[in-house]
């Protein structure tokens, strides 16, 4: 698991390309924060973003004043949009977990140029997703009741319900990765202290940075405490997700309650995560002129780790499949001809298309440098997890044991401004991010120079 | 590179494996006289005990295919200072394929769906007899798991063969690109072979991460396995001068990943089917956690997971080769011991532990033995040519 040996074993695409200095790669990535004028293609990206933002304000809004009834939900599918894209943008934040925590203790440097980014993703995504169960709640103004503290009310959570457990799963999880981000941020905000000509931005930059001066005696401290914190994130990746999939799996609906859904879960988290990092990291890298520090290398790579994680999802699909016909138990049986023939098989079918059909090109090396293609294909993933999510949630519920409770499911307009609005904000804070905080590490991208290379005795 | 200053005579190994590789065949003999017998005046107890050491050993070779492939889509020099260790126990494989023949004549015995008497009083039994699991099934569906597991492990091993000799141009390559769709094709055969094999013992009983457990369970029984040899070949030259701490170090975290996916599926496992209480369900663990099957099964949470957790947290004791090979054996027969208890309670409603139950996985393990050493005197215990190999003959200094 050695750098050196995985440049040999690649042979082709270098992590960061030939020819920088530490000076020019400060200067580089710096620069998007510090010199570089706002650009029109910002303010406008920026600008559509946020009216998607105030369209979600203005949705939360109205449910808080009519109450859920607004949305599709009903029974029997009690869990609809809300639940689908918790669970979508949770999955999605896992990414930025693995990248910045496992990938490091297993020194796999390359992570270097796009943990950053991918960390501040995974914290606006928790974000984006932590919404939705606390608007599902009805009232959501009591959302505090789901945490266990003292009161007069004699009441107290069921730490029997995995929901119970998602609250604490969900509300760690957004803590050290904020943590993580935060502590991987300081020698960066020293260095945007020290480099910024204007001086309010001196002062909050310098303020964030905590007096870092880059002595040696910093830097030991920063590393124990960076490592402790990826040692702490790392069963986080496998947890929250784990604890997620305990919210259908605990129950006895059949499509939840199966075994494999923990590692599946998992694995989709992962699969949509990288997809999501790839459809930001493409344009960032071509907006912003970055191709030599987010080089091929790291589209191969991400691209080998969806590649891997959709396969383990396909096997999900695939077990599931087999062990509801295997069984012979007639829900589970109805559950596998009702996804395939019900009212609802074109998603299925579509997800199977996106999810484990389409995917597949990535067995082509040049699909896995082509960052047009790679694009596509995430934005494929994206929509193919979602449509899971859709599957698993709304496709149970709407049929189940008695044929007289069965009924439909259809996402109002409120659901869709909901969702769509999520996705605004969660763009439009990717913006700010990039425009006021280094989008790559600058610190741990010197660390990849030639130079900085301990040199034998 | 350099030149090598090395040659391939002298990555030979070292003669004791010549010496364990008989004791290992007098062993089987032994033990294989008595299974005979056991065979004899105790079929009922003889099979199951069969069919538990035929997994266990299945798994050491099997997970040694899987980790073989897994070092040639990672690269890294722990992969390659045990890569012909792995080859040794992938090319186990005809021995196994051999042994799985008296499985063939065992199935009454072992299996409720083999006895035409149960399958008659049971409805879902008939149709899943005549879907899936039936002898003709059963027999073709091996053929075809054994054929794939034949053909990947018989293209590693023939191209690794073809990096001793220097006269050949490289192939690296082409290890990458069949190990990549092999892992797939391993996870998948060995998936309904465990479907096949153990998990139909009870078939109404299902469980989608089942085989997961298995696949896992058959990569920490080959790590083990590996770490135990390593540690008998560090002894000695070459391996003596190949083997460095930071290689050891590697190994440990491995174990350590797989010990904590194994709780994790096993753990998943349980929690959701005790939450769902259903009785198709349920009923595999009311058997596994009663009847004194109960302590085998805490017995698995605190020695196949909490203890050697806490112990390989130690960054210490994953690099001290003497310490941890003590840890790899013990989960090697923890391995055993987590097949035992979700085999065994099939047959037995009170915890039994029969003399076959030890005898017959002695037995197959010794013949195993003798394979494995005679397979792995046969190569050098480097592939030289390699173009990693300068890595571990000259590594970067630290």
């Amino acid at each position: 698991m050695d750098d050196r040996t995985d440049d040999v074993t690649v042979g082709s695409a270098p992590v960061i390309e030939p020819g920088y200095t530490f000076a020019t790669v400060t200067d580089k990535i710096s620069a998007i924060v510090l010199t570089r004028p706002t650009s029109v293609a910002w303010l406008f990206g920026f600008g559509v973003a946020f009216l998607l933002t105030m369209m979600m304000l203005y949705a939360i809004g109205y449910l808080f004043v009519r109450g859920v009834g607004i949305w599709g939900v009903n029974i029997p599918v009690g869990w609809g949009f809300a639940i689908v894209n918790f669970v979508w943008w949770i999955g999605i934040g896992h990414a930025g977990t693995l990248i910045s925590a496992i990938l490091l203790l297993l020194r796999q440097s390359w992570r270097n140029s796009i943990n950053r980014f991918a960390e501040a993703m995974t914290l606006f995504a928790v974000a984006c997703a932590g919404l939705f169960p606390v608007l599902h709640l009805g009232r959501p103004w009591l959302g505090y009741w789901l945490f266990p503290y003292p009161n007069t009310m004699k009441y107290w959570p069921q730490f029997r319900s995995p929901l119970v457990w998602d609250v604490f799963a969900v509300s760690t999880y957004f803590t050290i990765s904020l943590m993580f981000w935060f502590i991987g941020l300081i020698p960066d905000l020293a260095t945007l202290r020290d480099r910024s000509g204007n001086r309010a931005a001196q002062i909050i930059y310098g303020i964030l940075a905590m007096g870092w001066r880059g002595s040696a005696r910093h830097w030991a401290r920063y590393e124990t405490a960076y490592l402790l914190l990826a040692g702490l994130a790392t069963p986080l990746v496998l947890s929250v997700h784990t604890v997620v999939s305990f919210d259908f799996a605990i129950s006895m609906v059949p499509g939840w309650h199966t075994t494999i859904f923990p590692p599946y879960f998992v694995a989709g988290a992962i699969y949509s995560g990288f997809a999501m990092v790839l459809v930001l990291a493409i344009p960032i890298r071509k907006f912003y002129g970055l191709e030599d520090f987010i080089t091929e290398r790291h589209l191969q790579n991400s691209a080998k780790v969806m590649l891997a994680t959709g396969l383990i999802v396909a096997y999900g699909y695939g077990i599931e499949a087999f062990m509801g016909w295997y069984s012979g138990n007639r829900y589970d049986t109805f559950l596998l001809w009702n996804r395939l023939h019900g009212p609802y098989h074109f998603w299925y079918w579509m997800l199977l298309v996106c999810n484990i059909g389409i995917p597949q090109v990535l067995w082509i090396r040049n699909l896995r440098s082509s960052p047009v293609w790679l694009f596509l294909i995430s934005l494929d993933i994206l929509v193919g997890m979602w449509l899971e999510r859709f599957v698993i949630v709304v496709v149970s519920l709407h049929r189940d044991f008695l044929n007289s409770s069965w009924g439909m499911y259809y996402p109002t307009r409120w659901d869709w401004m909901t969702y769509i609005g999520t996705i605004g904000m969660f763009l439009a804070l990717m913006f700010l991010f990039l425009r006021i905080l280094p989008a790559i590490s600058i610190f741990e991208m010197r660390t990849l120079l030639p130079q900085a290379e301990v040199k034998p005795e | 590179m350099s030149g090598p200053r090395v040659n391939n005579a002298d990555l030979l190994a070292p003669p004791v494996v010549q010496t364990i590789q008989q004791r290992s065949l007098v062993v089987g003999v032994v033990f294989a006289v008595m299974s005979i017998i056991g065979l004899l005046i105790r079929p009922g107890e003889f099979f199951p005990a069969y069919l538990l050491g035929f997994m266990a050993w299945l798994g050491v070779t099997l997970g040694c295919l899987a980790i073989l492939m897994l070092q040639h889509m990672t690269g890294g020099a722990w992969g390659l200072v045990i890569r012909r260790i792995l080859e040794a126990g992938t090319r186990t494989l005809p021995l196994m394929a051999l042994l799985f023949i008296p499985l063939l004549f065992g199935m009454p015995k072992l299996y409720v769906w083999a006895r035409a008497s149960e399958v008659a009083r049971d409805q879902h039994l008939q149709e899943l007899t005549r879907a899936y699991l039936n002898f003709s099934g059963f027999l073709g569906r091996a053929i075809v798991y054994f054929a794939i597991w034949a053909v990947l492990a018989y293209l590693l091993n023939r191209w690794s063969d073809a990096q001793d000799n220097a006269a050949l141009p490289d192939n690296t390559h082409r290890f990458r690109a069949l190990s990549g769709p092999g892992l797939v094709l391993y996870a998948f055969c060995m998936s309904f072979a465990a479907i096949d094999w153990a998990m139909s013992l009870s078939p109404h009983w299902i469980s989608t991460i089942y085989p997961l457990i298995f696949l896992v369970g058959q990569v920490l029984s080959a790590l083990g396995f590996v770490v135990a040899i390593e540690t008998i070949l560090s002894r000695y030259k070459p391996m003596s001068e190949l083997l460095k701490p930071d290689h050891v170090h590697d190994h440990g975290k491995l174990i350590l990943t797989f010990v904590m996916l194994w709780a994790y599926f096993s753990f998943s496992q349980w929690l959701i089917i005790w939450a769902g209480n259903l009785p198709e369900e349920i009923s595999w663990f009311v058997r596994r956690l009663n009847g004194g099957w109960g302590f085998v099964g805490l017995f698995l949470a605190a020695f196949h997971f909490a203890v050697p957790f806490v112990f390989l947290l130690s960054r210490q004791f994953k690099r001290n080769l003497p310490t941890l090979m003590w840890l790899a054996v013990w989960l090697m027969f923890m391995r055993v011991v987590d097949l035992f208890w979700m085999i065994e309670p099939t047959f037995h409603e009170q915890l039994r532990v029969t003399v076959w139950d030890i005898v017959v996985p002695v037995a197959i393990g010794g013949f195993w033995l003798t394979f494995f050493f005679r397979n792995l005197k046969g190569r050098p215990l480097l592939p030289l040519y390699d173009p990693h190999s300068r890595e571990i003959l000259e590594p970067a200094h630290e």
